[in-house]
Parts: structure tokens; sequence; C-alpha cells
């Protein structure tokens, strides 16, 4: 599946679970801050995508939005920690962490959602195959 | 009729309160299934009066407390009728003791039947409202127990109270979903529940303690659970509402 095909499926995918429409779903547009994404649309998007793809998507792969735990090894005074950043990467080695490097402040880490964060992992997912 | 066309379960349907729901219910268009556990009889009579008046109820035999119970009729009821529209959790269980002479057994029964039976119900009907539907009613049926304290009621009071948490917390997160929840407390209601309290008690001293002089009938909190099923409460979620004849209020004289 090339990179293009997985992206119309999954802005099908989103179309349907955020009630938005086609135009909205860019590449960069972040799930949180520009489609309205709650917690439980997280949800309802990994088993659409499931269904979509056949292939079981842990739900922490995808969105680990609560991997650190307020460990104070990863995260210190509101932002992530060198270590944390790693940790992060390893993660989510899909994600591009350059702007976020710059600036990595906890409650900003939604940013990272984007429409491409889930292509990109369902590439590499698609590619392990 | 403000329900036509939707499907509604009602655990603990064969008798009391639950039998009201049904029946109201019903009466406003929605097709019916009810989970008895043991009154069967009961449970046929009821199936039979509602077709006689040209309704729906469909009895399922469960024992809420079984974990595998909800899903098991949830996906009976969608095999029939492919949808689920309005949850009313109202089985129900009391074994008064006072604490001291309280057993685990006691404790676990009242808590299987009146929260684990509500979490197991809600979890099965859940996606199905949220992902499937986007659109529900959840209405628990608590107590005013949770709130107003009774003697030898600890187990009843600890999962009542449980429940109206539960309540709020669905309430918070479906709300995004349409998926409203609530519960109804009733207080002094004429069933075979209360029978015991009632001949202990008499009538006449219990309502002494009710401003408006009676006891509650089954059909007073059905009329409060369509109404909270129904459009006119679109915009009601996460409350309790007591429906007691302000025995609650607890006026002195
Ligand atoms: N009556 C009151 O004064 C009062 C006051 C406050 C709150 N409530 C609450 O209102 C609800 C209904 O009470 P009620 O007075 O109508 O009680 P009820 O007359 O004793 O009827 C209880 C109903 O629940 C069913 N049930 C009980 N345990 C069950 C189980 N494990 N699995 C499936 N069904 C089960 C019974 O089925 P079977 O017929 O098969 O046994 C029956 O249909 C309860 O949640 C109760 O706590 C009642």
């Amino acid at each position: 599946m090339t990179h293009d095909e997985i992206f119309a499926k999954v802005r099908a995918t989103l179309v349907d679970a955020l009630n938005v429409d086609d135009n909205e779903v860019t590449p960069t547009a972040r799930l949180k801050g520009d489609l309205n994404a709650e917690s439980i649309d997280f949800l309802d998007i990994v088993f659409r995508l499931e269904r979509q793809f056949g292939f079981s998507i842990p739900r922490e792969d995808l969105f680990p939005e609560s991997i650190f735990q307020g460990d104070p090894k990863f995260v210190a005074g509101g932002k992530i920690t060198e270590p944390g950043l790693v940790e992060l990467q390893t993660r989510m080695p899909y994600a591009d962490l350059t702007e976020f490097r710059k600036d990595p402040r906890l409650d900003k880490m939604e940013d990272l959602f984007t429409v491409d964060l889930i292509v990109n992992y369902l590439q590499s997912r698609v590619n392990a195959k | 009729m403000t329900l036509k066309d939707q499907v509604a379960i009602v655990t603990g349907g064969s008798r009391g309160i639950g039998r009201a729901v049904v029946l109201a219910l019903a009466r406003e268009g929605a097709r019916v299934a009810f989970v008895y556990k043991g009154s069967t009889e009961a449970a046929q009579a009821l199936e039979a009066e509602a077709a006689a008046a040209g309704l729906v109820a469909k009895a399922h035999q469960a024992d809420v407390a079984d974990p595998a119970a909800g899903d098991r009729v949830v996906a009976a009821v969608l095999a029939d009728w492919g949808r689920v529209d309005i949850l009313v959790n109202n089985a129900g269980v009391i074994r008064d003791k006072l604490f001291v002479q309280l057993e685990a057994d006691d404790w676990n029964t009242v808590i299987g039947t009146n929260l684990n039976g509500v979490f197991a119900f809600c979890k099965a009907v859940s996606k199905q409202m949220v992902f499937k539907q986007r659109s529900g009613r959840i209405i628990n049926v608590s107590s005013i127990a949770a709130d107003h304290v009774n003697k030898g009621q600890s187990n009843y009071a600890a999962s009542k109270g449980a429940v109206n948490s539960l309540t709020r917390v669905l309430a918070a997160e479906l709300g995004s979903r349409n998926v409203l929840v609530n519960a109804v407390a009733p207080g002094f209601i004429e069933t075979d529940m209360s029978a015991a309290v009632r001949n202990m008690a008499g009538e006449d001293g219990l309502k002494k303690l009710i401003p408006v002089k009676r006891l509650g009938k089954p059909e007073d909190i059905a009329s409060v659970v369509v109404f909270l099923a129904g459009p006119a409460a679109a915009y009601i979620t996460g409350q309790v509402i007591t429906v007691d004849g302000g025995l609650s209020l607890g006026a002195i004289s």
C-alpha cells in the first residue's frame, strides 16, 4: 500500500469517527487541536483502523499518551526530560520530534498526534508485513 | 408516543418497579427486552399482558451478577432488534443486617447484583451506543439509601452510592457521543422488596415520615424513567433524581 492509499483510508476513518469534513483532514492536522478529538475518540479511531487494516493496533502504540505516568526521570517541571525524549522516540519511531524538542512541554505532547503520525505508523506496520 | 421504534433493555423487569418500567416504556412505543432471574411465571405473564395490549416485551432469563450475563443479553437483543437505545439497570436486592452480623456472602450478593450487574450491562451496551449509534440513554435505579442512612443497609448503601458515582463518571465520559447517563433514587415504593419493612414499621408510621403522606407506587418511578429516556430529557446527564415524596427532606414535624 502506498503512502497516499493509506492516507486516503485514514482520512475516511477520521471523517467518520470525528464528524469532520474531508478537507479538514490534512497531513498536519492535529487530532485534538484541529479536529477536536476527545479521549474516547482516540479509542474509536483505533477500533476503526483495526477494522480497516485488518490487524490489531495496541492503543499505546499509536497514542502513547500516558507513557510517562509522572515518572521524574522522564518528566520534570512539566517538561519532558532528555531521557524522556529518547524514550518517546523509541516508542514512536515513526514520529518526527524535531519541532517538539525545541519546547518539550508535556501538555504539548498531544500536538504530536497528527494525521501524518497515524499514516506513518500504519505505513511502518504495513511494511513490516 | 415518545419512544417509537426504540429498543430498551430493563433488568429486573418481572416484578415491582422494573415491571412498571417495562410497561411504561412499551406504551411509549419502545420494544422492551427485560431480564428476570427466577420468576418465570411472572415474566411470562408480563410478556402476555404486553402482547394483549399490542405492546412488545420479551423476557430474558439471566442473573445480572453473572459477569457473562450483560454481553449475552445484549447480543441477543441486537440479534433480535439490531440496536439498543435505552438501558435501565433496575435489578436489585437487599440483604439487610447490622454490620456486625453481616457475612461476606451478604456483602457479595448485594454488590454483585446491584453494582457489578450495573457495570456489566453498561459495559455491554457501551460500544454499541458510543461507537455504532452515537446515542443512547442509561438509567440506573439507585436509592435514597445511598445518601440517607438506614441502619442495617451498609452493603446496600455502598452499592447504591457506587452506582451514583459510576453514573456521574459515565455521563462525563460518554456525553460527547450523546449517550446520557442518569439515575433515579426512589424512596419507599410498594413492592416485594419493601414489604418486610412496611410490615415491621406499619404503613401509618411510614406515611408520617413522608411529606406527601403516601408510599410510592412503581408507576411513580416508571414515569420518571420514561422522562429520562425520552426527548424531553435531552439535556440532562449525570444526575441522580430523587423520587420519594419528600421523604429524604428529613422534615422533623
Ligand atoms: N422498593 C423500594 O422501596 C425501593 C427503594 C429504593 C430503590 N429501590 C430499587 O429499585 C429496584 C427495583 O426494586 P423493587 O422494589 O422493584 O424490587 P423487587 O420487587 O424485589 O423486584 C426485583 C426485580 O429484580 C430482579 N432481580 C433481582 N435480582 C436479580 C438478579 N441477580 N438478576 C436478574 N434479575 C434480578 C427480580 O427478578 P425475579 O423476579 O426473577 O426475582 C425482580 O424482577 C432495585 O434496584 C431497588 O434497589 C427500591
